[in-house]
């Protein structure tokens, strides 16, 4: 299982998840809309979800419908970078 | 149901009937088999022992002959003594065998009865010598545990997380094999039954033991709290049919202190520790910890550590020995349990205040040097400042850990 950002990080991008992330697994570049859990990195804690001031943050099994192909969005964005 | 016969401490409570737990359910072994992900598995037996100076504590890929604790494992356990040594006064004997374990190198000793709860149902690994496979059930129906302390240094685990810190963890749990192992012998040449539980091998779980013989208390991080040595401190234990008089256990205060101080909560890199109450697990009240997210938290490592020991370093109960820790948990055990919070709050904040809300020192020993290292992103054009861990943010009561807990 991982974590998953979904559309509230986009355009805010408040990155306080990061400062928290044990295993410094939310990644992004300055031109990106939001940033990005990479899964194969992420241990499950979910210490970033109390971070995220627009609750943009869901356990993979609790992604609500409607941002459900964000769990794709955040995996696809490191293809090809590891 | 299976019951203790001596009273419940303080620091845990059973309030259900407990079931044996399976060696093979504990973490090392779900590692290995790939429950907790083939990243973790391939990094326990490769990555994790890149440092020949790990690998000589067993951890990943040496040789199994280099590495004492390895060997110890396969050695087969002597007969007993035909010649029985009568025992009249079962309180003597446990003065005289708590003698021998401390100059065998224990630094703190206890005896209890063994509570077949805590003994596992099936045990996780070969060992040949003893004719013993992976599966099979596990049979100790023997009536004492002699519960042993090895204490770590102090200063070594303020360099957590490092090879300082990896390499005084690997040597504790070295430390208690031969100790643990002669202690036994010792007894089987007495002529009473006897078997040796350690890193090397080991058919019970410790840390229940080693509270219920009054070594300590058990903490809000799940292991054991000694008055003295904190957390820092490797747990052995003898099995055996020897008469022996038992120790009760002890309130050193953990109870009210690990209900203020959180301190390992707000310091656990991974969220294992949990701010909130107890719960009941398995017919026991403690706190729960998460261990799959603590396991998981070794591949933050980088290569430049494998054990994490950040809670038992921030623990407010680990110090060095001096007189005023003494002094401090002297304090607290004898004042009365209603008025402790108002001691223990000023302590607290006094801990704070010279020791740090997280307990860390830079050290260089060896070619090894603590300091911290900027953390080098490995996702190509990342440009998210990561911070090491020294300049993360501490936790707060409100964040709480979101994986499922185990």
């Amino acid at each position: 299982m991982t974590y998953v950002i979904v559309e509230p990080c986009i355009g805010v991008k408040d990155k306080g998840c990061i400062e928290v992330c044990p295993m410094d697994c939310i990644h992004g570049t300055d031109d990106d809309k939001m940033v990005y859990i990479n899964p194969e990195d992420c241990i499950d804690c979910g210490g970033c979800i109390p971070a995220c001031p627009v609750g943009a943050i869901f356990a993979e099994g609790e992604v609500p419908e409607k941002w459900q192909r964000f769990t794709q969005v955040n995996a696809d964005y490191f293809n090809g970078k590891r | 149901m299976l019951a203790a016969k001596q009273r419940n401490p303080r620091s845990y409570r059973i309030v259900g009937p407990q079931r044996q737990i399976d060696e093979r359910e504990t973490p090392h072994p779900r590692v290995d088999r790939g429950e907790l992900g083939e990243r973790l598995r391939s990094w326990r037996n490769t990555r994790a022992g890149q440092d020949p100076f790990r690998r000589i504590f067993g951890v990943g890929g040496g040789d199994p002959k280099n590495c004492l604790q390895l060997i110890m494992r396969q050695l087969p356990e002597g007969a007993v003594n035909p010649d029985r040594t009568a025992v009249s006064d079962p309180a003597g004997m446990a003065r005289n065998i708590k003698e021998v374990a401390r100059f065998l190198g224990a630094d703190v000793v206890g005896i209890t009865h063994l509570d077949q709860a805590y003994v596992y149902s099936h045990r996780a690994r070969d060992k040949a010598a003893m004719g013993q496979k992976a599966g099979d059930p596990i049979h100790l129906p023997y009536r004492y545990a002699i519960c042993m302390g090895f204490a770590s240094d102090y200063y070594k685990f303020l360099t957590n997380n490092s090879r300082i810190s990896d390499a005084d963890y690997g040597l504790g749990n070295n430390h208690m094999i031969a100790p643990t192992f002669m202690l036994a012998a010792y007894i089987r040449e007495m002529g009473y039954p006897a078997r040796a539980h350690d890193y090397a091998r080991g058919e019970v779980n410790p840390i229940p033991l080693a509270v219920n013989a009054g070594l300590g208390e058990l903490g809000r991080h799940g292991m054991l709290i000694h008055e003295e040595y904190g957390s820092r401190i490797h747990l052995s234990v003898v099995t055996t049919d020897l008469p022996l008089a038992v120790d009760e256990p002890v309130d050193i205060g953990v109870t009210e202190v690990c209900k203020y101080c959180m301190k390992c909560a707000r310091t656990c890199p991974s969220y294992s520790i949990p701010f909130g109450g107890k719960e009941v697990y398995n017919g026991v009240e403690k706190y729960r910890i998460n261990v799959d997210t603590c396991y998981k938290y070794r591949l933050a490592g980088r290569g430049q550590w494998t054990n994490c020991v950040i809670c038992v370093s921030s623990c407010c109960y680990n110090k060095p020995k001096a007189w005023w820790h003494t002094l401090a948990v002297w304090s607290i055990k004898r004042t009365p349990i209603p008025l402790r919070p108002l001691l223990i709050k000023p302590l607290l904040w006094i801990d704070d205040l010279f020791w740090g809300k997280r307990p860390w020192r830079h050290m260089k020993w060896l070619d090894y040097d603590n300091a911290p290292v900027p953390v080098t992103c490995d996702i190509p054009g990342c440009q998210v400042k990561h911070r090491d861990l020294q300049h993360k943010q501490l936790h707060r009561p409100t964040q709480a850990a979101g994986g499922s807990v185990s």
